[in-house]
């Protein structure tokens, strides 16, 4: 079957569904784990998932479970509705997928340095519009939003994509492998 | 593990309102409120935005997690952009300022020399900036308490979102329930092995290899019923016609008023923000001393 990289059938329909629900529930489950004295600030392992499904399925898939991901965390969690970080999310996850195609073997090598480099960016451009529109909500600086919005989450997400990702890829490939697709 | 929506029925005049009405006039009040640095224009939508937070009928003991986190964001904002480096406040507060307190110390070991000056207008626009978060907050935050998960699919349908998005979006809210059944069941099959997932020291190296255990088996797990679940849909020839849905969306007269005010709103500020040229910042000369 020939892929398109913005396709958007049955298969990515499912898939982006499950990626928003696996993400918004793993972040609601792991809200126990925190950055030491850090005050409240939960950092989310299940931010690698919609990175992961955005690698397999395709940018929209991974769109979609990084944006309604983040708004199914925060409705279940009580911390209300924050659409441009849930579009940031959304960017996140996107951007890795757009090496979607060129990748058949998930426990390659190259495909896993590939994506890791592409978790990079979309973080750094996903997180970096959200923090840059505190700028425009809450009138900070460029300095203050880089130091107090952006970096924090850029760090914990850089770690979470970087290592659960590639994980997440060589455990896919195992399913990849029996399912045909 | 129980999974529970924020979201329970209220019988509220929020829950009378059209969803669409709701998200329409909350992305109008957000642009609208985001052109004022004038603390009396602020206010005036610091009330709205509370008297919609009243229509909803939700506690702060329920909004109080959500209250928490925008007050430290904001505490933080406040703290380091408008009274520490006064950078936010220098690119809307012109001049120099009037100080009404300063501090010149030098940092031992490093000799770094600090040389903090707190200007009363620094500090009126650290108000407004609270103001301001405060009504966006109360806006926003009110949503998941207010509004049916159930209609989220329906309503971004109604908005011109395609068939597809909304289907997807149905699909993940009824997804969490069997989720957070499986994480539940993951998570006890680990413990019975032996793994501390929930002991909370260390680092973020070592909680990463602590959760790992947890997340794969369950991520795994959902995209093999996944392929289950497309098998299905195609065999029943998903997305071939447009989609019927259960639940409906209907617009009555005071959804229209509310999003014609809306409107309103955002006109009368693009007039009296490009044409009379108010709405900027401002301090009342009153407070300013000398």
């Amino acid at each position: 079957m020939n892929k398109k990289l913005w396709q958007f059938g049955t298969r990515e329909v499912v898939f982006a569904a499950i990626g928003a629900a696996l993400y918004g529930v793993l972040a609601w489950a792991t809200n126990f784990l925190q950055i030491p004295a850090s005050g409240n600030v939960a950092i989310r392992p299940a931010v690698a998932i919609p990175m992961f499904f955005g690698v397999v399925f395709g940018p929209i898939v991974g769109f979609i479970a990084g944006f309604l991901g983040n708004i199914i965390g925060d409705l279940l969690s009580g911390y209300g509705f924050w659409f441009w970080w849930d579009l940031g999310n959304g960017i996140q996850a996107m951007i890795p997928g757009l090496i979607w195609l060129s990748i058949t073997d998930y426990k390659n090598v190259g495909s896993i340095i590939r994506a890791e480099i592409m978790v990079l960016v979309g973080i750094v451009v996903g997180m970096g519009l959200a923090a840059l529109s505190e700028m425009w909500v809450s009138g900070t600086d460029f300095a203050t939003t880089f130091t107090v919005n952006f970096l924090p989450v850029f760090i914990t997400n850089a770690i979470w994509g970087l290592i659960l990702v590639p994980i997440l890829m060589v455990a896919y490939s195992a399913v990849q492998a029996r399912s045909g697709r | 593990m129980l999974v529970t929506w924020a979201y329970h029925f209220r019988d509220s005049l929020m829950e009378k309102i059209d969803p669409r009405a709701r998200w329409i006039f909350s992305l109008l009040f957000l642009f609208t409120i985001s052109m004022y640095w004038d603390l009396r224009f602020l206010l005036f939508f610091f009330v709205i935005a509370w008297l919609w937070y009243f229509l909803a009928r939700v506690s702060f003991k329920e909004t109080r997690r959500a209250w928490i986190l925008v007050s430290i964001l904001l505490f933080s904002m406040i703290v380091v952009n408008t009274i520490l480096s006064g950078g936010g406040a220098a690119g809307v507060v012109k001049g120099q300022g009037h100080p009404i307190f300063s501090l010149q110390f030098t940092i031992p070991l490093v000799s770094w020399n600090v040389n903090f000056n707190l200007t009363m207008e620094r500090a009126w626009f650290a108000l407004c900036q609270l103001i301001r978060v405060w009504a966006i907050s109360a806006m926003f935050i009110v949503i998941p308490f207010s509004m049916d998960p159930r209609l989220y699919g329906v309503t971004f349908r109604r908005l011109g979102l395609s068939d597809r998005f909304a289907f997807s979006m149905d699909l993940a809210f009824r997804y969490v329930p069997t989720l957070a059944r499986d994480f539940a069941v993951t998570l006890d099959a680990q413990k019975a092995r032996g793994y501390e997932i929930e002991r909370v020291e260390g680092g973020l190296i070592t909680q990463v290899r602590r959760i790992a255990p947890l997340i794969i088996p369950i991520t795994i797990g959902s995209i093999l019923g996944g392929e289950d679940m497309v098998n299905a849909m195609d065999l029943r020839c998903f997305g071939l016609r447009p989609r019927t849905w259960i639940q409906e969306t209907i617009f009555h007269g005071y959804d229209y008023a509310i999003i014609a005010f809306g409107i309103v709103l955002l006109l009368s500020t693009l007039f009296l923000h490009n044409v009379i040229h108010i709405g900027g910042f401002w301090v009342p000369a009153g407070i300013l001393p000398g």
